[in-house]
């Protein structure tokens, strides 16, 4: 990573950034198939990276408003909490079979996911280091 | 009731159980019971359903009239934060270029395994068809989650509830999650696992962890909107639901 002396836009400009992007974001997301169905944030992150690593827009236009974000998205999430009263006749009848089995599924999303990936980056670090020490028996040789 | 239908009051609820809920996991230290998340979400039900009492309508009413308009404010964050985790990940293009064929294969097949596992606990503790089908998208954000479960012919408001708990559980039990399996030696399946299963806000807590785990944690909310929209009505066709 490098480490630049640069300072970050004023915060009114970064949030025109945002709203500008959320807003092609949001046309992306409605022209989507309704079988196909692709929400404004997720065409909305794409779309930012995809202008970052082009480098139409610098970090630093949007680095510090994302971060300040990004810290309160706990306390964004309240609402989604909370809107759990509106379902409470569904929990009263299977809530609790139905809070098992979430609990379970992100634990299960967690560790299966985390350990599958372990797993596949094993067999292509086997795969492509086998591949290394036929082409490049010569320097590995040296290094010992 | 006229005075808390102001949009203000759903504001003022919501910062003040999170604040509670802050202040209460300080003084304990961080006891993984008091998440502020958590705390606020039973604080502000419990809060709902009292005054559903006191002015003698259901608590879905109280909720609607009374939280929703406040509620809807902030909630509307989420989208603008959501985005922002381009970022993080911009910042390790490095890693993400690197291993774009495990980040890949890691989420495909952990997303499958996932759901095979998720059906045989469901069916373990008795839920029906329709419960089950609302629980297969869970690795997928509440936005793409809730039509692919009705296209499935799932329960959409559970499939709701589900990803919403998703993202409570990581928040309160990531830490020690992350402990007893022993994660975090291998920060690329960390970051993937922490975003397939509690979204944005796993992505939070992963970039906490550190710069990889939040990269790939973004790759994984993108990447499973994608992986879930193809794989889950497959699956549920192929297990016969």
């Amino acid at each position: 990573m490098k480490k630049e002396k640069t300072k970050s836009a004023p915060i009114l400009v970064q949030m025109f950034i945002y709203a500008a992007i959320l807003f092609v974001a949001q046309i992306i997301s409605d022209l989507m198939p309704k079988s196909f169905p692709v929400p404004t944030p997720v065409i909305g992150l794409v779309l930012l990276y995809v202008l970052l690593t082009f480098h139409v827009i610098k970090v630093e236009w949007v680095d510090s408003f994302g971060s300040a974000l990004i810290s309160l998205i706990g306390f964004m999430f309240v609402p989604s909490g909370i809107s759990l009263a509106a379902n409470l006749k569904i929990m009263q009848t299977q809530g609790l079979q139905l809070i098992i089995v979430v609990i379970a599924s992100t634990i299960i999303l967690l560790v299966v996911t985390a350990y599958t990936t372990r797993f596949f980056s094993w067999v292509i670090s086997k795969v492509t280091n086998s591949q290394l020490h036929v082409v490049d028996h010569k320097k590995v040789g040296d290094v010992k | 009731m006229q005075y808390i239908t102001n949009p203000l009051f759903g504001v003022f609820l919501s910062l003040i159980v999170f604040l509670i809920g802050q202040w209460l996991f300080k003084k304990s230290k961080g006891f993984f019971l008091f998440q502020p998340l958590f705390v606020a979400m039973v604080l502000g039900i419990a809060i709902l359903i009292i005054l559903a009492k006191c002015f003698d309508v259901t608590t879905a009413t109280v909720y609607a009239k009374a939280y929703k308009p406040g509620g809807d404010i902030i909630f509307w964050f989420i989208t603008p934060a959501t985005i922002a985790f381009a970022v993080p990940l911009y910042k390790r293009n490095d890693v993400v270029k690197k291993n774009w064929l495990v980040i890949l294969l890691g989420l495909v097949f952990g997303t499958l395994f996932s759901m095979v596992l998720i059906t045989l606990v469901a069916k373990a503790v008795g839920l029906d068809a329709v419960g089950i089908k609302s629980m297969l998208s869970q690795s997928a954000t509440t936005a793409v989650a809730m039509p692919l479960t009705k296209a499935i012919g799932g329960n959409a408001s559970v499939t709701a509830m589900a990803c919403i708990l998703n993202a409570v559980v990581i928040y309160a039990l990531g830490k020690q999650l992350v402990k007893w399996f022993n994660l975090n030696s291998d920060p690329l399946g960390t970051g993937l696992g922490l975003g397939a299963a509690g979204h944005t806000i796993g992505s939070a807590f992963a970039l906490e962890m550190g710069s990889i785990q939040g990269a790939t944690a973004a790759v994984a909310v993108v990447a499973t909107a994608l992986v879930d929209n193809l794989l889950v009505p497959v699956f549920a066709h192929v297990i016969g639901l």
